[in-house]
């Protein structure tokens, strides 16, 4: 059945509800930086549609404009019909694969998931395993930086939050997202089988893992900063006195809703928060988003300075996020800005090193 | 209809590609595919996309397209709903999105000079700080004003502050012969001759290609208070409105929802609207004692014409949850048949202010005989209402119920002395209704575009020259 779509078959009916109003152009950070109407939400539910239909056949530029999806998700909040371009994009992104339309980047990711069980096929990955009240899924991007998750460890312990930490392997986000399905079911199993996934709730430092443990393992999973805002209320801080700016990661704010925590965390540690444009549920992907740092470093780049740009304008001295991908993404593309405006590199922390800074 | 192709062959798309550069041309199957269409339901490939920087450029391609007989598609963001921008004989269309730079805003003479490319919410968000706008469709966050003028495009505040006519005051234009000229002026008023300005406005891209814009400023208005209102009987509602316009009062919008509109919104969201034969949800803006005034009038009217249930506030979050059902209720409908998709027909007919809960009772009557579904709604204030039409796309026989259903309505419109677009335009979708309502006037229009275009360049078989119904060049693959 290589020659049908069936995956996309399963969604004709979410192609079939966009209206092709062309809302969702305006929103979408890869249309914005192409220009052309194929990297647009809208161009790609109409090429979707003429997969299955038969009037279009996959070429390099659908290749293209599949992959460059940062699954970002604004489309589908702007959407007025709630098409779900999102979904679409991920089929059809499995339909390529199956066929075999990979490049090296994302070989490489997808062994060093499958050999090691983590994205950087870091076979010496330390885990701080202890008992405690709440399993932490800790997640590939945070195991990387042993010494910094060790202190955001204490700073829970701190706070009189006690994880229960056991070994874990990347909880396959990287694979689903990037359409490689038969080795994300794979890596599902690898995961389940040494980590409990038995719907007790459980807390993660990371947003992508966050939302991919909630919509493929059921799980009743929290960030940790939901539990940490209501801890710092009676934590003794050192203000941090600084004027910062707050990006949003899409997997926190759209994807989990996980809005005010962060900016109430902020103002508790004594810092002024000026808005970007572009915040909230409206927030704009980093440049960092659906395995694009696979597909077109280029464009994850320019996305991330426009990003920045942003931050910029608001006068904040530092920008800060909550999620290691795109704090990752924006220091990078805040080198890049700087380089490129003959300016300081406006400094990108994560909101838990603040807190770590904050904490007595 | 036989269709004269109009193709750009191999030798065209690299003189086109020495002219505005190689990185501005496309041509693989997936642009091809995609700027087969706009928000219609029409598609035809075209040969190339092109993405031109100057008027230089776009005249030195036109002047080759007569040479070389192609066709011609300027294209804006392509939120057009009839097929405005589908390629029907192929040929190439000018992607117009790079254009997009505000060149001038000058609140003393209160005009603004754009590139086509500008998105109108985009020109709006730099007009705020001079406390000056420039009124859009319902799809002003995408649209372009090159297509806005081009399609006279207008929404929902229409009765109050018009169409995008009564905003243009000139532009520059590259003609299908392949000229640049300058219509209109940078003055408010002017008496100085065919006002050609006002031609090009809802031409469609069939006259003309728009390379500059220059428009009119609207003030922004300092308050904004909104009231909603429920009646029993939908005539209750028309009488409301008509009382509303002959008090006279223009409020910024008056929208009503009708009674399987309320049902859907209730459905789908919960809202718990009150359940009415019909809704009106109104808004009036300006001086802040003015609005006053207004809203207590619109109040009385209401109440004296039996609403049974409303609402009032001038509070900004509030208005926005009171107008939220009128925002739920485009998802809504097509939540009513879920495995039916929302085609974009009869959608956006205009009738005298008067005739609005007839043409609205009549809508319902034609649906209640076929398959498929046609709700009602519209911006009562000034006439124009649409139904979105839900079916099947890919059964045949659904698209047989629509051609005879939109006829009947269209018959229902033109007899209530209507027309059957308002503010979307006529392309492919609506060109036999639109010949059967302006019959007289065609040889008109025909010949100026004869005469402006006497190689049928830009746009062909748009308006008057599309001979068929819209029943041919569909996007979704059905027989018929």
């Amino acid at each position: 059945m290589q020659d049908k779509y069936i995956d996309l078959e399963t969604l004709k009916q979410e192609m079939l509800t966009c209206t092709m109003c062309g809302f969702c152009k305006q929103v979408c950070p890869v249309f914005l930086d192409v220009g052309w109407d194929t990297g647009s939400p809208r161009g790609r539910m109409t090429m979707a549609y003429g997969l299955i239909t038969g009037e279009f056949e996959p070429d390099e530029t659908f290749r293209e404009r599949i992959f460059q999806c940062t699954q970002c998700t604004d489309c589908y909040r702007r959407c007025p019909s709630s098409a779900k371009c999102p979904d679409v994009v991920l089929a059809a992104r499995r339909e390529l694969v199956r066929r075999g339309f990979i490049n090296p980047a994302q070989t490489k990711l997808v062994e060093n998931v499958c050999n090691t069980g983590n994205i950087f096929a870091d076979l010496d990955v330390e885990f701080p395993e202890q008992n405690g009240e709440i399993p932490l899924f800790i997640g590939c991007q945070h195991l990387s930086r042993p010494n910094n998750t060790k202190k955001t460890i204490k700073l829970l312990q701190a706070l009189k939050i006690y994880p229960k930490i056991i070994r874990e392997v990347c909880c396959g986000f990287p694979l689903a997202i990037m359409g490689f399905e038969k080795e994300h079911q794979e890596q599902k199993s690898r995961l389940e089988s040494i980590f409990p996934m038995n719907g007790d709730p459980m807390i993660t430092f990371c947003p992508s893992c966050l939302m991919h443990l909630k919509k493929e393992y059921g799980q009743p999973v929290q960030h940790v900063l939901q539990i940490i805002n209501n801890k710092l209320d009676d934590a003794p801080l050192d203000m941090i006195g600084k004027t910062v700016t707050y990006h949003d990661p899409c997997d926190l704010s759209r994807g989990a809703g996980v809005i005010d925590e962060p900016r109430e965390i902020l103002r508790k540690i004594g810092c002024d928060l000026r808005e970007m444009t572009h915040v909230k549920k409206e927030s704009r992907c980093c440049g960092g988003g659906g395995g694009i740092l696979t597909w077109d470093e280029s464009l994850s780049d320019r996305m991330g300075m426009a990003r920045i740009a942003e931050a910029v304008n608001t006068g904040a001295e530092m920008i800060v996020t909550s999620c290691p991908t795109c704090e990752q993404t924006l220091k990078k593309s805040a080198r890049n800005y700087a380089e490129k405006n003959s300016t300081k590199p406006l400094p990108v922390r994560h909101i838990l090193d603040l807190v770590i800074k904050a904490i007595k | 209809m036989e269709i004269i192709q109009k193709r750009a062959d191999q030798d065209v798309i690299n003189t086109i590609a020495s002219i505005v550069g190689q990185d501005r041309v496309r041509t693989s199957k997936a642009d091809l595919y995609v700027y087969g269409f706009d928000a219609g339901m029409h598609r035809n490939c075209p040969d190339a996309v092109v993405r031109p920087s100057s008027p230089e450029e776009i005249a030195q391609i036109v002047r080759l397209a007569n040479r070389k007989n192609f066709a011609v598609i300027p294209r804006g963001a392509g939120t057009a709903l009839c097929g405005h921008v589908t390629p029907i004989a192929g040929g190439v269309v000018l992607d117009m999105q790079g254009l997009n730079n505000i060149l001038e805003i000058s609140s003393g003479d209160l005009l603004c000079i754009v590139q086509p490319g500008v998105v109108c919410d985009h020109l709006n968000a730099a007009l705020k700080p001079y406390r000056f706008f420039i009124p859009g469709p319902a799809s002003s966050e995408a649209a372009t004003l090159g297509g806005m003028v081009a399609t006279n495009a207008s929404g929902a505040k229409a009765l109050k502050y018009g169409a995008t006519r009564d905003y243009v005051i000139g532009m520059q234009v590259v003609m299908p012969t392949g000229e640049i000229v300058r219509f209109g002026t940078k003055t408010l008023k002017n008496s100085s001759g065919y006002q050609m300005e006002k031609l090009m406005i809802g031409m469609e891209g069939t006259l003309g290609i728009i390379t500059e814009i220059t428009l009119k400023l609207a003030p922004l208005p300092e308050k904004t208070a909104a009231c909603t209102a429920s009646f029993q009987k939908l005539l209750q509602a028309g009488q409301t409105v008509a009382d509303i316009i002959a008090k006279p009062i223009f409020p910024a919008q008056l929208e009503l929802m009708s009674e399987m509109c309320i049902r859907a919104v209730n459905k789908a969201t919960g809202l718990n609207l009150p359940e009415a034969d019909g809704m009106l949800l109104i808004a009036c803006d300006g001086h802040p004692e003015a609005v006053n005034d207004e809203i207590r009038s619109i109040r009385q009217l209401c109440d004296k014409n039996g609403a049974f249930h409303m609402q009032y506030t001038e509070d900004p979050t509030q208005i926005e949850a009171l107008w939220r059902g009128r925002k739920q209720m485009i998802p809504s409908l097509s939540a009513l048949k879920p495995e039916f998709s929302t085609v974009m027909l009869a959608d956006d007919m205009a009738v005298p202010i008067s005739k609005v809960p007839e043409a609205v009772t009549g809508f319902i009557e034609i649906q209640n005989r076929y398959d498929i579904y046609i709700p009602p709604y519209g911006h009562a204030g000034d006439g124009n209402l649409h139904t979105k039409v839900l079916l099947d796309p890919e059964n045949p026989d659904h698209w047989r119920q629509a051609e005879k259903a939109v006829q009947e309505i269209y018959d229902l419109v033109l007899k209530l002395g209507g027309t059957v677009t308002g503010e979307h335009g006529v392309a492919i979708s609506k060109a036999s209704y639109f010949k059967q309502e302006r019959a007289d006037a065609i040889p008109f229009m025909r010949a100026i575009k004869r005469t402006l275009d006497p190689n049928n360049i830009l746009n062909p078989y748009k308006i008057f020259d599309w001979e068929d119904s819209f029943l041919t060049h569909l996007r979704y693959p059905v027989e018929l």
